[in-house]
């Protein structure tokens, strides 16, 4: 209101001597802006190909809505679409219960030398590269003499044959999030220790002078000023859940793919499995798709920020 | 008289004027001053001095190149980058994918007639007249290729067979009865270690011809587009020959003498069972692996005595990859000329024969005395005169094996009276492995490109991989996965294909 009773010329003005006042700080930020707009802007007029047919040697063709239509028919697409929700989602869910768990347990430890030799152990996985992981992983889990896992279920007597855990649909699901734990918990726990090494001593003094067990010290302290920190892992990790595709790719094969095959997958064997030069135009409109989606899930997380946390994430 | 005289003067004169002309024809290529080339990794890098290739190609030729050579792995990216911004190379190596879409596409030019008038057609030298014959699409060709494309050849472990009593086989029931030999006897004498009788990366391989690991199971059945006698495509997926393949890789797998591992093998995991003695009938690249096999068994203390297997009776013969190909864009100014001084000359049986083989002497061979580090911890010394590789300058300790041309595989042989190294240069086992596979195979055919090979095939490939290995591990029955191609699409998009390879028929 206040601004709309300036006349323009003023507040033109105003925002020059603004500008000039503060040039330092927009020099700084032109770099920024410049890449912006190179690697994150320009890039995105190629979403006009998606409305094409187009193989990169011919002009492309303007097709309408075509890809889209051919997109949504596609069986595949659906079951890919499925399994990068399912996938993600529930990997999100079970890494930051996990890293939370830890936390907790590192949080308790009180000889700070063997805390430090737990947590650099439990980072380490994480700076495994995904190939390397897949070939540890189906080394463990063969369904061979070789296999460690198997031979251990087999001595327990748990099972009476091999199970191929990797190779097998029913057991693939459980075996991935099996291998995201072990991979990705451990980094997943420096943010948690962080908020809980901020938590003031005094509470715990204050509630054990009140007569609080360990238990109830975690119950009602730990845990609720962890809270806020775990919503806002959830949620800024949720924008990302369409993203999903290196380790999909390296642990599937072809017997899983019903359960193993996502987005990003699809639109890799889309160009590199049809034996010809594929349709940029078609995979351009799964990439287009996947955006909108991943798009939808960030709004829905600024929405779902505000009104948990007070304020949004953008 | 005079008039028959004057008659058999004119059609002479005639006769003469036209020979004339068509040698014209023929000898009026005009030299390029330069030659622009879009090259991928198999031809040396900057690393291994290229340079050095280079300027000895252009003191050969006197002709200037100008070369754009991307990182191996992102080659195809930048090539078809570069294809979309119309600025198009005049000389380009494509894959047999890359070929045959870019012909259909009218990015290539037409090198029939070229090749008909080529020097090299001419020399006597050319034993690949059936790569050529391959490489035509509608018989017109647009790409050459120096080489064969090779293939694999099944390696068998002479000390297994020994340990089972048992021959080469001949036929899939010897074959088969080899490789239960192979699970149930101990044929590595190790009675706690399991073993098996095959093993391959996968029950399907990843590219074209897609059955070259377990040739013996997949025998005349493919799961990919082929064309029968007449010409007519038919999808070898749908055919009972694929039904009987599924059949024996099943039963294999339920009698346990294929790896169990085999679908989530890649092709090292396999390499390393089989220096570790866990499975004895390996299906592999012919020529320099045969060495590699050898030397990498007796680097394990085992035997490495192998058989190179001549294919079983059922198969008939190993499948020969279409090679990658040398092709000339349509944008090029001087196609004649380029063909005539560049891809004419690659296999000229001499000088230019070897650069391209070997690389430049003194550079990457040489015939000095001196002594050439072969290994971490492995020296070996050559005297003068004697022909050998040197040391590569990428990766101390190791040796440069060829350059852009592999020896074993080259399509032609060097000129009488000109030294030819691969006497010299490559092991017997390899070179008796590359005979083999030369003497018994044949050129896996090229699947033209279509609008609808492009739109279904993706998906298409995709549900038969799965359902290849659903089938072969007993999860589905052939009936059952069968019904699934039917319901998940499959049936339709095969024929969509089929239908548009027939299409180009006509």
């Amino acid at each position: 209101m206040v601004s709309a009773s300036i006349p323009k010329d003023i507040r033109r003005s105003r925002l020059k001597a603004r500008i000039l006042k503060y040039k330092g700080f927009y020099l700084m930020f032109l770099p920024v802006l410049a890449f912006a707009i190179i690697f994150h802007y320009l890039p995105m007029l190629g979403i006009r190909f998606a409305f094409t047919k187009y193989n990169l040697i011919k002009d492309p063709v303007f097709v309408g809505f075509k890809n889209f239509e051919r997109l949504f028919s596609m069986p595949n697409f659906w079951s890919a679409f499925a399994n990068t929700l399912n996938l993600s989602i529930v990997k999100l869910l079970l890494n930051t219960f996990m890293a939370v768990i830890i936390s907790l347990l590192l949080n308790e430890m009180v000889n700070i030398h063997a805390k430090k030799l737990a947590q650099t152990i439990i980072y380490i996985p994480h700076f495994m590269s995904w190939v390397v992981t897949a070939s540890v992983f189906q080394m463990l889990f063969s369904p061979t003499t070789a296999g460690l896992v198997n031979q251990a279920l087999m001595k327990l007597g748990v099972t009476t044959q091999n199970i191929y855990f990797l190779g097998d649909s029913k057991w693939w699901t459980p075996t991935y999030y099996i291998i995201n734990v072990w991979r990705d918990t451990g980094w997943g726990t420096i943010i948690f220790m962080a908020t809980l090494t901020g938590i003031d001593p005094g509470i715990y003094e204050a509630a054990s002078i009140d007569g609080c067990g360990r238990w109830q010290k975690m119950w009602y302290i730990t845990l609720p000023s962890l809270s806020n920190t775990i919503i806002t892992v959830l949620i800024l990790n949720l924008a990302k859940v369409m993203n999903l595709f290196e380790s999909a790719f390296v642990l599937q094969n072809d017997a899983v793919m019903n359960v193993s095959q996502v987005l990003q997958t699809y639109v890799y064997y889309q160009t590199f499995n049809s034996g010809t030069i594929p349709d940029y135009g078609f995979t351009t409109a799964i990439g287009l798709f996947r955006s909108v989606v991943g798009m939808l899930l960030v709004l829905a997380c600024n929405v779902a920020s505000k009104r948990v946390r007070g304020r949004g994430i953008v | 008289m005079r008039k028959v005289l004057s008659l058999i003067l004119a059609l002479a004169m005639a006769m003469t004027m036209l020979t004339a002309f068509a040698t014209t024809a023929v000898a009026e290529v005009t030299k390029p001053e330069s030659i622009s080339i879009f090259i991928d990794g198999t031809v040396f890098t900057t690393n291994n001095a290229r340079d050095a290739f280079q300027a000895r190609w252009e003191e050969l030729t006197g002709i200037k190149l100008e070369i754009t050579q991307p990182d191996h792995d992102a080659y195809y990216d930048v090539l078809q980058q570069q294809i979309a911004s119309g600025d198009w190379p005049d000389v380009m190596i494509l894959s047999s994918t890359y070929y045959s879409a870019y012909a259909a596409e009218g990015v290539l030019w037409d090198m029939t007639d070229a090749w008909e008038a080529s020097d090299l057609k001419a020399s006597g030298r050319f034993t690949g007249d059936s790569v050529v014959e391959g490489l035509k699409i509608d018989g017109r060709l647009y790409g050459f290729s120096p080489t064969r494309g090779n293939g694999c050849v099944t390696y068998v472990k002479q000390a297994w067979l020994d340990a089972v009593g048992m021959q080469a086989p001949t036929n899939w029931d010897e074959y088969y009865a080899m490789l239960q030999a192979f699970t149930t006897q101990n044929p590595d004498g190790d009675d706690k270690k399991e073993t098996f009788g095959v093993a391959a990366a996968g029950f399907v391989g990843p590219e074209a011809p897609y059955v070259n690991y377990l040739p013996e199971f997949y025998q005349d059945g493919t799961p990919t587009f082929d064309k029968d006698e007449n010409g007519v495509w038919f999808d070898g997926f749908t055919q009972d020959s694929m039904k009987a393949a599924l059949e024996r890789l099943n039963k294999a797998y339920v009698d346990g003498v294929i790896d169990p591992t085999t679908l989530t093998n890649g092709t090292k995991d396999c390499r390393n069972k089989y220096y570790d003695d866990t499975f004895g009938a390996f299906t592999y690249w012919a020529g320099t692996w045969a060495t590699n096999l050898k030397s990498n068994l007796e680097a394990n203390n085992l035997s490495g005595e192998l058989v190179a297997l001549p294919p079983i009776a059922e198969v008939g013969a190993y499948l020969d990859r279409v090679p990658p190909v040398w092709a000339i864009s349509s944008a090029c100014e001087n196609p004649e000329g380029v063909y005539k001084y560049f891809i004419d000359t690659m296999l000229d049986g001499g000088d230019m024969q070897m650069l391209w083989t070997y690389g430049v002497e003194d550079v990457h061979w040489s015939m000095k005395a001196e002594t050439v580090l072969a290994g971490t911890d492995k020296e070996k010394t050559y005297e003068d005169g004697q022909f050998h590789m040197k040391e590569s300058l990428e990766q101390a300790g190791t040796v440069y094996t060829k350059h852009h041309i592999d020896p074993m595989l080259a399509l032609a042989s060097f000129a009488e009276g000109y030294y030819d190294p691969r006497e010299d240069s490559v092991k017997a086992e390899a070179k008796a492995a590359s005979e083999l596979f030369n003497t018994h195979s044949k050129l896996a055919i090229i699947v033209p490109t279509t609008e609808e090979m492009s739109m279904y095939n993706g998906d298409l490939v995709t549900l038969k991989n799965e359902l290849i290995a659903k089938v072969t591990m007993g999860d589905l029955s052939y009936e059952q996965a069968m019904a699934k191609f039917e319901s998940d699409g499959g049936a339709e998009w095969s024929k969509a294909i089929v239908d548009s390879l027939n299409a180009l028929n006509k």
